[in-house]
């Protein structure tokens, strides 16, 4: 619980700092708060975890696990943004503060024991973000993500509150252990509210992170967002939203597995399809990484599926690697549209000649996002797989398998354009902080598919 | 740390340095990798020499295996599902230890040939060693998953080779290649997680992925997916024979078989020279080693239900893929396409389920191994001079390159089975194997035996044709004087690479006892285990 606490008071501190004009303490400020508090939140790993706060939280080891992860890629993206809110505008004391509440409230999504403490979580962090897509002010895409993105978010919200509603119609209780006893007192008897309730709650949570029939808002947004709050948004939000939804799922639902399964398992084909197929037509290189962000989706939505005790530990290990590698594509991503200002396949036409390092880690991460072997991406992928095959979802799975391979062809065009296309092009400056975080993430993704012990036996 | 890892390793070492070496000295990298690539030859010379063929018979017990390594690597708590354990585990029999000196020469050959290459040496040559440390290692995991990372790892070097340093359409030739390989190994991968939930190992009880764990009936847990007893469906189909068919179609792709085939001569005609060798003297025999090791170990009771189809499929490529190179143009596709069509002898000689025609397939994909690599070099040779390999442009060769012309006799004929050479051996073992299994156990009938001499008539046609074409006669060439002055004699260095394959294609046409006395009894072992079905 003191990471919350930690990184509330840090936000307040940032905020202060600016208003004191300590511009060159924000970022040192942010990534140092943020160390201790993904320091302080590992430590609660063994502590006993039993409810706190009237039984609104639970910081048990799954809300530790996915705490960490987000603080941390939180650390990796901050770290991106040297320099970076400073084109925008001179106050950037308070995007930092932005970025930091909304990890608030992410905090709170991982851990709560209450739907309401989940409400409350993704509003906080909700907020936050509509203000954060639409930074640009005078930059149209910019301002069109944050309108779009505000009225989903607040659609989505408010079906996800009807949902809840509901559910404490039919149990009597927005306590997680209370609905889950509810349910257990007699399955076959559960109220027809519940059910409502329940695909309700799904139908939120699947705007949340994204899912199709639910995804139309997530190719605008990200692409019209500044890309490190895409960053931001397809990587720390959205392992987040899946850990809420998972959360959710394992702890009250699980036993009207088979009311939700077929839900699920839609979502989880159309995301795949939808994601995929629509990548492969795209020329920019950010909005190929938006669709792609979709079908990741339905990959992760295998562990619900398949739902049993190491659920969490199959969308973790997904989410880390899945993660880290975006974050190395963002981070290549906002350099050159920094420096080349477009971020079509083909400004990346020639970059292996000029740029090595950038070349090689967006390989790395090109590859674990397509699920080769020896990156995380395939350990992640082969987690899922299994997980879907142990439940005996074949065609799931073949269909899935199918998808990977679409999947590898629209990665691929990055790589063909850096290597295997010539052009004569100006190298581009990498600054120290991208360097550090692109080495360290493709070291993380390498490490990971090389040996995952050390993550993958974590929760 | 075992002999094997070091072998396996020490490529991925040099290639490890030659990346940190500095720019300064990139003339240095090709003897970094020359120097590794020797001492890889001389293990696996060692290795070959004190291997005992009648001891480690290997296949199914781990204790039958020579070099046996077998270190905990990933273990992930899965909760219900119980512990995912996957060893390091390597160990060669008479069927993996073959190939370990078989991929050393040929590395060392590609490695000659790799003086052609001139831009982006470290790249280069980085790569090609880490695909080395793949190759060696896919032919000696027995951990199927490791076997998997391994089969996998072959492709992304071979990928960024062909597409870096290849021809006009490398790009197309590339992805083909990567995704017509990937789309067999995604679905293996599938089966293999299948194979994983239905085996436990009898020491732990836990699941496992352990190759000889799959090969023993007893260890499947009853009812599960992939058990011989509990006859699942999937489909329609029988469980055990759709996993069998999807293991053959990921390493025949590999092989390739006609339908599966289109990749190649793509990826030949595009690929540099020491590549071509690559791809044709090893990456097309993991997938003969793979239908040996994998799909005829582990599913012997489909392998013989499908023993018929995949003689035909034998048969059929051999027909087709030599009827293809009679059309041929390009020098190039025309043994890419004699590839194909002798290594439709290995699938003829492994459907027999006979010692003759397993000993057969072994020998042929040994055999094809040196004499495909050396067409490939020689090919090489002339399209390094002039950038052409077009027949139609040469006349005569046999004037103006008379020691070359002698070296492409050789191959030419020890190719189209010439006896003395290693490749009639393998043909004539395959073939009476294949006549021989409709006495023995009558899984093919004698007419798949009598195409396939058919098929040796036909490969007799293409290659003495394109003899007489480019090689008799006055000296005629595309290109006039000029080229008649850029096609110089073969050097000391090809010559050194060209006399290592001689010697091989020779030594083991004469002796064939060399490479047999080595792997009969594990040829015996799995056709024992075959039976026991």
């Amino acid at each position: 619980m003191s990471a919350l606490i930690t990184i509330t008071i840090l936000a307040l501190l940032l905020l202060y700092l600016g208003l004191f004009k300590a511009k060159k303490a924000l970022l040192p400020v942010a990534l140092i708060g943020l160390m201790v508090a993904l320091v302080l939140s590992l430590m609660e790993w063994d502590s006993n975890a039993a409810p706190i706060f009237s039984n609104m939280m639970l910081y048990d080891r799954f809300a530790v696990a996915f705490s960490g992860i987000t603080i941390f890629l939180t650390i990796l993206i901050i770290a991106l943004s040297k320099d970076y809110f400073e084109r925008i505008s001179s106050n950037v004391a308070e995007y930092y503060a932005l970025i930091l509440f909304s990890l608030a409230g992410i905090i709170l999504m991982v851990s709560y024991h209450n739907l309401s403490m989940l409400f409350i979580g993704i509003e906080i962090m909700s907020v936050s973000l509509y203000i954060l897509a639409g930074i640009k002010k005078r930059d149209f895409a910019s301002n069109e993500a944050a309108l779009k993105y505000f009225l989903m978010g607040a659609f989505s919200t408010g079906i996800l509150l009807f949902g809840v509603t509901l559910i404490y119609g039919a149990s009597g209780s927005f306590d997680l252990e209370g609905i889950k006893q509810y349910i257990l007192k007699d399955p076959t008897a559960v109220s027809p509210l519940l059910y409502t309730g329940i695909t309700l709650l799904i139908v939120g949570l699947s705007f949340k992170v994204g899912a199709a029939p639910f995804h139309f808002w997530v190719p605008d947004v990200y692409e019209g967002s500044p890309s490190l709050i895409s960053a931001y948004m397809s990587t720390v939000v959205k392992v987040a939203g899946f850990a809420a939804f998972l959360r959710l799922i394992m702890f009250s639902f699980a036993p009207l597995q088979d009311f939700w399964i077929p839900m699920i398992i839609g979502m989880s084909v159309l995301s795949l399809l939808i994601g995929n197929v629509t990548a492969v037509y795209q020329q920019h290189f950010k909005r190929m990484l938006a669709y792609s962000s979709i079908s990741h989706v339905g990959y992760m939505l295998f562990a619900i599926i398949a739902l049993n005790g190491s659920s969490d530990n199959a969308v973790f290990v997904y989410a880390a690697a899945y993660s880290v590698a975006t974050i190395i594509a963002f981070g290549v991503l906002i350099l050159l549209q920094g420096q080349v200002g477009n971020d079509s396949f083909d400004s990346f036409n020639g970059l292996a000649r000029k740029n090595p390092f950038l070349a090689l880690t967006l390989t790395i991460a090109m590859l674990s996002l397509a699920g080769i072997p020896l990156t995380a991406g395939f350990i992640g992928k082969f987690m899922m797989f299994s997980k879907a095959l142990s439940s005996y979802h074949i065609f799931l799975v073949v269909f899935a398998a199918l998808n990977a391979m679409i999947g590898i062809f629209y990665y691929f065009k990055v790589i063909v354009a850096m290597y295997f296309k010539e052009e004569d092009r100006k190298e581009l400056i990498v600054p120290v902080y991208f360097k550090l975080v692109l080495g360290f993430s493709a070291l993380v993704t390498i490490a990971l598919g090389v040996y995952p012990d050390f993550i993958a036996s974590l929760i | 740390m075992s002999l094997l890892s070091i072998l396996i390793f020490l490529p991925l070492f040099a290639g490890l340095i030659i990346v940190v070496l500095p720019s300064s000295v990139r003339e240095g990298y090709k003897y970094v990798a020359l120097a590794a690539v020797i001492i890889q030859v001389l293990i696996s010379a060692y290795i070959y020499l004190h291997f005992n063929g009648n001891v480690f018979t290997g296949i199914a017990d781990q204790n039958k295996y020579q070099l046996v390594e077998r270190l905990p690597w990933i273990s992930l708590n899965l909760g219900a599902m119980g512990k995912l354990q996957i060893d390091y585990f390597l160990g060669l029999d008479g069927l993996s230890m073959p190939f370990m000196l078989l991929t050393s020469v040929v590395m060392l050959v590609a490695l000659l040939a790799s003086w052609e290459i001139k831009i982006n040496l470290k790249g280069y040559f980085a790569l090609f060693l880490l695909l080395d440390t793949a190759i060696l290692g896919v032919f000696s995991a027995l951990d199927f998953f490791l076997f998997y990372i391994f089969y996998e790892l072959m492709l992304m070097p071979l990928y960024f080779l062909i597409g870096i340093w290849g021809g006009v359409r490398r790009e197309y030739a590339a992805i083909k290649f990567f995704l017509y390989t990937l789309f067999g190994s995604v679905f293996m991968l599938l089966v293999i997680i299948g194979l994983y939930f239905s085996v436990t190992d009898p020491a732990t009880g836990y699941h496992t992925f352990n190759m000889l764990s799959m090969m023993d009936p007893k260890n499947y847990v009853e009812g599960s997916i992939f058990s011989a007893l509990a006859h699942n469906e999937l489909f329609g189909v029988s469980a055990r024979l759709l996993g069998f068919i999807v293991l053959f179609i990921a390493f025949a792709i590999k092989v390739p078989i006609v339908p599966l085939h289109t990749w190649l001569p793509d990826a030949h005609v595009e690929a540099p020279t020491p590549v071509s060798i690559i791809l044709a003297g090893i990456l097309l025999k993991v997938g003969g080693y793979g239908i040996l090791r994998v799909c005829v170990s582990i599913f012997p009771d489909a392998a013989i239900q499908s023993a018929w189809w995949l003689g035909l499929i034998g048969i059929v490529s051999i027909i087709y893929g030599a009827l293809n190179a009679l059309a041929q143009t390009d020098l190039k596709r025309l043994v890419a396409y004699s590839s194909i069509s002798h290594m439709g002898f290995v699938l003829l000689g492994i459907a027999s389920i006979t010692p003759e025609g397993i000993s057969g397939a072994m020998m042929q994909m040994i055999s094809h191994g040196f004499l495909s690599s050396m067409l490939f070099f020689l090919v090489g040779i002339i399209y390094s001079r002039v950038h052409d390999r077009e027949i139609p442009h040469f006349r005569g060769l046999a004037l103006i390159m008379p020691k070359f012309s002698a070296f492409i006799m050789i191959a030419f004929f020890a190719s189209l089975g010439l006896p003395g050479f290693s490749a009639f051996i393998a043909e004539a073992f395959s073939l009476i194997g294949a006549f021989n299994s409709e006495s023995i156990n009558g899984l093919l009938p004698r007419w798949m035996a009598v195409c396939g001499t058919l098929g040796i008539l036909l490969s007799a046609c293409y290659f003495l044709w394109t003899l007489q074409r480019m090689f008799f006669g006055e000296t005629r060439l595309f290109g006039g004087e000029k080229w008649k002055i850029q096609l110089t004699d073969v050097n000391a260095r090809e010559v050194t690479a060209l006399c290592i394959l001689t010697a091989f294609a020779l030594v083991l046409g004469i002796m064939p006892s060399l490479a047999f006395d080595k792997m009969n009894a594990s040829v015996l072992e799995l056709i024992r285990l075959v039976n026991l079905k």
